[in-house]
């Protein structure tokens, strides 16, 4: 048979098209639902995660294999910090403002939370700064595990898992101090 | 084991991320302590609230089109700046030779170093990923095990074990027909926090080895065992841990 060189370079593009979409594909919503946490608003989210699916295409060649998700996440985190560097520099230098604790509703202990206590909760984690933020997302909504999230947020375990602590117990003073008006 | 070193710990253990003797430590310090017993059952409690699947954001239906669609392929030597994805429908003769060549080469070369149980553990991935995408996870919707296991009667030849898991946190959803291993298999369907999955049932077939073992495939977590005759197929995007749990508890029930 006699086969001209564009046609092959574009089987190949083609087979590695198939390969990057059936690795990273099924993790669109991980990789959205992060992006959303991170940038806190949806246009953002989408501009983040457009733009992490093109660079992983583009550096999809290093990619050697295993979990497709961490993979993923870690560029959909490393875009997200780059975009705020960007347009939000002052983000990343965040403080936890006075004002926001003084909602009155009751903390996240009830189980079964009402719309307006997930709601508060949310806004709550929303104003986490970002690396307490993603990891209570990459663990208590993502589901992974402390060593998969030591590889998305490119940490040692021991700092996930502290992370997670002052994280979580940022959220439990705030529950105390909105509950009673005062720490119990 | 004092208050200092159980902070240190007490988030790992609230996630069941310690090891055995660790976990062990701080439950004992725990049992004696109301205050670190204070902030492990908070840490529950926000973890529960957090599974709830509104706080778990789904991208839009059309914007992963317009994602795919806006990834162009690399070194496109055509002016043409249409991706991929849209010039897919026109498929012309020497694409439709060059993919299936394409196919029979990484057919060719992977399929001598393939175990049989990594074709199977392949093939239940992609019917795993099949479900969630054409949004056909079960067949039968049901959270009571006594509706679904009656489901399977007549259009299986072996009875599934369906047990109810939902005080475990193992929501059973439903169940599906599915196709694997060359012939009919019973999908079970759980939800774990807003983390679907499959766990997969069928006879034991005779000649293949009765093994037991997790993998990683495509980010995918897949535990398999056999007991009492069956075969089981646990899969998910669900940590590993917590997909072993599902996986104990079908065991221990069938002790």
């Amino acid at each position: 048979m006699n086969m001209t060189a564009p046609p092959t370079n574009n089987f190949v593009a083609n087979t590695n098209r198939l390969e990057f979409e059936k690795t990273v594909l099924p993790h669109f919503d991980a990789a959205y639902n992060l992006a959303r946490w991170l940038t806190r608003n949806v246009t953002d989210a989408e501009d983040v995660v457009q733009e992490a699916y093109m660079r992983a295409f583009k550096f999809y060649g290093g990619f050697k294999g295993g979990d497709g998700r961490s993979w993923m996440l870690r560029i959909v985190r490393n875009t997200c910090y780059s975009w705020l560097q960007k347009n939000r520099s002052s983000e990343l230098v965040y403080e936890l403002s006075d004002e926001l604790c003084d909602d009155k509703r009751s903390g996240p202990e009830v189980e079964m939370l009402e719309n307006a206590e997930r709601q508060w909760l949310r806004q709550k984690i929303e104003e986490l700064p970002a690396p307490f933020r993603e990891v209570i997302v990459l663990r208590d909504i993502e589901g992974m595990s402390y060593k998969e999230i030591a590889s998305v947020t490119e940490s040692p375990v021991g700092t996930v898992m502290s992370r997670l602590a002052r994280g979580r117990e940022r959220l439990q003073e705030q529950a105390g101090v909105d509950e009673a008006g005062g720490k119990r | 084991m004092n208050c200092n070193e159980s902070r240190l710990l007490l988030h790992g253990y609230s996630d069941r991320e310690l090891d055995r003797e660790a976990h062990r430590e701080v439950e004992a310090h725990i049992d004696d302590c109301s205050s670190c017993r204070d902030i492990h059952r908070r840490n529950v409690s926000i973890s529960k609230a957090l599974a709830h699947e509104s706080f778990y954001y789904r991208a839009p239906a059309d914007f992963r089109e317009h994602v795919l669609a806006s990834i162009d392929p690399p070194e496109n030597d055509d002016a043409e700046k249409q991706s991929w994805w849209n010039s897919r429908p026109r498929l012309s003769w020497e694409w439709a030779v060059a993919f299936s060549l394409v196919v029979i080469v990484v057919m060719l070369a992977t399929w001598p170093v393939r175990s049989p149980s990594d074709d199977l553990a392949n093939e239940l991935v992609a019917s795993h990923v099949r479900s969630l995408m054409a949004d056909h996870v079960t067949d039968v919707v049901s959270t009571d095990q006594h509706t679904v296991k009656p489901w399977f009667d007549g259009r299986l030849d072996f009875a599934p074990p369906v047990i109810d898991l939902a005080p475990q946190g193992f929501v059973l959803v439903g169940g599906r027909l599915d196709y694997a291993s060359n012939r009919s298999v019973a999908a079970l369907v759980y939800k774990r926090r807003q983390h679907v999955i499959n766990l997969f049932v069928f006879p034991e077939q005779s000649g293949v080895p009765a093994s037991e073992g997790s993998t990683l495939k495509q980010g995918y977590n897949l535990i398999h065992w056999n007991r009492s005759g069956m075969t089981y197929w646990a899969i998910s995007d669900l940590n590993l841990e917590e997909l072993k749990q599902l996986a104990h508890l079908y065991q221990d029930w069938q002790q």
